[in-house]
């Protein structure tokens, strides 16, 4: 079955019963983790430049009508065209036109998250438009067709078995040794002709610069450069919250990033992107294009979910995540996964399809403590819970349960009670400290344990005490 | 109403504002980069050069690094890499005058970067202690491919243009017309897309070698 079609719980089950799904994940993750933990513990100055990051994007944030203008005029001013898309419908068909007025055939992209958000891969493809995707992981993921499931590690779902197999059936000349070394050389040889005998390069950008109207990305594969230099045309598709006012501002937000993100100091490419080739310049894009997207960045501002533009999309939040580490990124269905995911997806796909997601969170708050930019993701994810309660969207069960719940909290004496013996009851199947199964548990004690409750309930602690004076 | 107008609204309408000062958030947006040494790292040595080289070879960066005196040492510099290495004496060489006005005999010398180019030397304009990176802009001197598409990178960089911090160049060129690309590299090409693991020479340069020439004008780091 299609798994765009699935519940989110049977994609769940899905993933949690693939055993070579586990191993990918646990190996890029954690590989992840234990790099920003090194990387962190070089910065001591972190919880400063966080708080500094994250005032930066609110500064941002709160002047963007401003900060949107300025970058317009500047890019303008450097030779750039600028376009304005309110949906990805319209940033994508705004792309598509321009391939075509360039008479593109063959079309290569830089990674971009705002690409896949607006789903520009598929309307490349359908307009019959050749896409050679250049960052590795999403080579490994065009190769295999099927969608990123990380955003800064797209294909992390694949182990490096799967990617051999893969590169051993479609690369022209792949590799023979059973190295990542090997392999990565393997993607090398396949895509150099690719990269110079494109018509137009597609790339996003991480921030937007105002007061010069440039683009910054960053790489650690040197792919965006190689992309964007060899075309004609150039084509830039941000986010609107991408803008930061100088580079100054950038490369504070570049510190917070890389560390956060790949556990590096800064990535091995940075690069500024302002306008196309200029006089005397030995190479360059004789036309460079920004598309700059809304597609509800703007009802975010106005729905209470400004904070979550602050996001500069580091993956940190999801690295972290125990619920995203058992699952894999596929699971949550959208462009985005992950507690960031669990937040915009909501947005981006409508709360109705999507109501699972904010549920899908065990509220242990560590995608906070590691997001850059102090992201309140379990406060606005809870937002959505309450939202999707109120708007009805909750299931019957769910509403039951809640009901029966709220019938004995608002009973204390029968509370009481039930919680005594439920407490006695789950004990007589405990087995040093834990429950392994027990009727009515099996759907939590499948993938894991619950702890064994203590003897008694706080209240009757507390009243033996009180008995006791 | 166009859809850049309908977006512009709607930001309005969401902040709730009319007008804005841009003197007074131009003023905003500095304050907030005003105490850099608070939310910047600390350099790995005193000396700028040589926290630079300290950082350009930290297995996280992986370059390799030398000090020169004089950018007339250079061929010989590059003609003890290529032996090294057992490397064809063949180089790319960047357009920049400073490498042209070099005597480059014994060296198979082009200017045309090949998509499959063994060696290329270039030249790059500035050099950052903090991260390890090298700035170069493009112009007539500099074509941005020079710089992705060799295998081994070669880099010249005065000591004299090494800066403390990112933020150092950031505001040195405050207020010039940016060129179109401003690359900062630091290290060689690098991917961990597979399994997280990294492995080097992905697309671009698998080996960067940077050479210091010279003396630093001011050997404090602040």
């Amino acid at each position: 079955m299609e798994e765009a079609t699935l519940s989110f719980k049977a994609r769940a089950e899905r993933a949690l019963a693939d055993p070579t799904l586990k191993i990918a994940i646990d190996r890029t993750t954690g590989t992840a983790e234990r790099k920003r933990a090194v990387a962190m513990s070089q910065f001591p100055q972190f919880d400063a430049a966080r708080e500094r990051g994250k005032r930066i994007k609110d500064h941002v944030i709160a002047n963007l009508d401003h900060y949107l203008l300025e970058f317009e005029r500047n890019a303008i001013a450097s030779g750039a065209k600028v376009y304005w898309a309110a949906t990805a419908g319209e940033a994508s068909q705004i792309v598509v036109r321009l391939c075509k007025e360039a008479g593109a055939k063959r079309v290569t992209r830089v990674k971009s998250m705002l690409g896949e958000e607006i789903g520009l891969p598929h309307a490349l493809d359908e307009a019959g438009i050749e896409r050679v995707e250049t960052d590795l992981a999403e080579h490994i993921v065009q190769l295999g067709g099927d969608r990123p499931s990380h955003i800064v590690w797209p294909s992390m779902h694949r182990t490096r078995e799967q990617v051999s197999e893969m590169f051993k059936r479609l690369h022209r000349a792949p590799h023979q040794e059973e190295t990542i070394e090997a392999m990565v050389d393997s993607a090398r040889r396949e895509l150099r002709d690719k990269f110079l005998s494109a018509d137009v390069a597609i790339s996003g950008a991480n921030f937007l610069i105002a007061d010069t109207g440039a683009t910054c990305t960053v790489t650690n594969e040197g792919n965006a450069e190689l992309t964007t230099t060899p075309p004609r045309v150039h084509i830039v598709t941000a986010g609107i919250e991408k803008l930061v006012p100088s580079m100054g501002h950038a490369i504070a937000m570049l510190r917070l990033l890389v560390r956060s993100a790949t556990g590096a100091d800064v990535t091995q490419y940075t690069t500024f992107h302002c306008g196309p080739k200029q006089p005397g310049d030995r190479d360059g894009p004789e036309e460079f294009h920004i598309v700059l997207v809304d597609n509800g960045r703007t009802r975010m501002l106005r729905e209470g979910l400004k904070e979550m533009l602050r996001c500069i999309r580091c993956g940190a939040c999801m690295n972290h995540c125990v619920v995203f580490r058992q699952l894999g990124g596929h699971v949550y269905g959208g462009t985005y996964p992950g507690p960031m995911g669990a937040v915009l997806t909501p947005v981006l796909d409508g709360l109705e399809k999507s109501r699972d997601l904010p549920h899908a969170c065990t509220m242990n708050g560590k995608c906070q403590e590691v997001c850059p930019v102090a992201i309140p993701l379990p406060t606005l994810l809870r937002g959505w819970r309450d939202r999707s309660w109120r708007e009805g969207l909750e299931p019957a069960s769910v509403r039951f349960g809640l009901g029966m719940h709220a019938f004995f909290a608002l009973r204390p004496g029968l509370y009481r009670m039930a919680t005594a013996i439920a407490i006695r009851v789950m004990r007589l199947f405990s087995r040093g400290g834990v429950v392994r199964g027990m009727p009515g548990l099996g759907a939590w004690t499948a993938y894991r344990e619950f702890p064994a409750p203590a003897k008694r309930s706080f209240m009757e602690m507390y009243k033996e005490q009180e008995n006791q004076r | 109403m166009s859809t850049r107008e309908a977006i512009l609204d709607a930001v309005r309408g969401a902040l709730g504002h009319k007008t804005v000062d841009g003197a007074a958030l131009r003023r905003e947006a500095d304050a907030l980069l005003a105490d850099l040494p608070a939310i910047r790292p600390d350099l790995l040595a005193d000396g700028l050069v040589e926290a630079f080289i300290a950082r350009l070879v930290t297995p996280k960066v992986a370059a390799t690094a030398e000090r020169i005196a004089d950018a007339r040492e250079l061929p010989a510099a590059v003609a003890r890499y290529v032996e090294a290495r057992g490397l064809p004496a063949a180089i790319a060489l960047q357009p920049a005058a400073v490498l042209q006005a070099l005597d480059w005999s014994g060296f198979d010398v082009h200017d045309r970067v090949a998509p499959d180019e063994t060696l290329a030397v270039g030249f790059a304009r500035w050099g950052i202690a903090e991260t390890g990176s090298l700035v170069f802009h493009s112009d007539a001197e500099t074509p941005i491919l020079a710089n992705f598409l060799p295998l081994h990178h070669l880099v010249m960089v005065r000591a004299s243009t090494v800066l403390a911090y990112l933020d150092d160049y950031a505001a040195a060129t405050a207020g010039q017309r940016p060129p179109r690309n401003v690359n900062i590299i630091t290290g060689a090409s690098g991917t961990t897309d597979i399994e997280g693991s990294l492995v080097l020479g992905a697309h671009g340069p698998r080996y960067l070698h940077v050479v210091i020439v010279g003396e630093a004008t001011d050997q404090s780091a602040r």
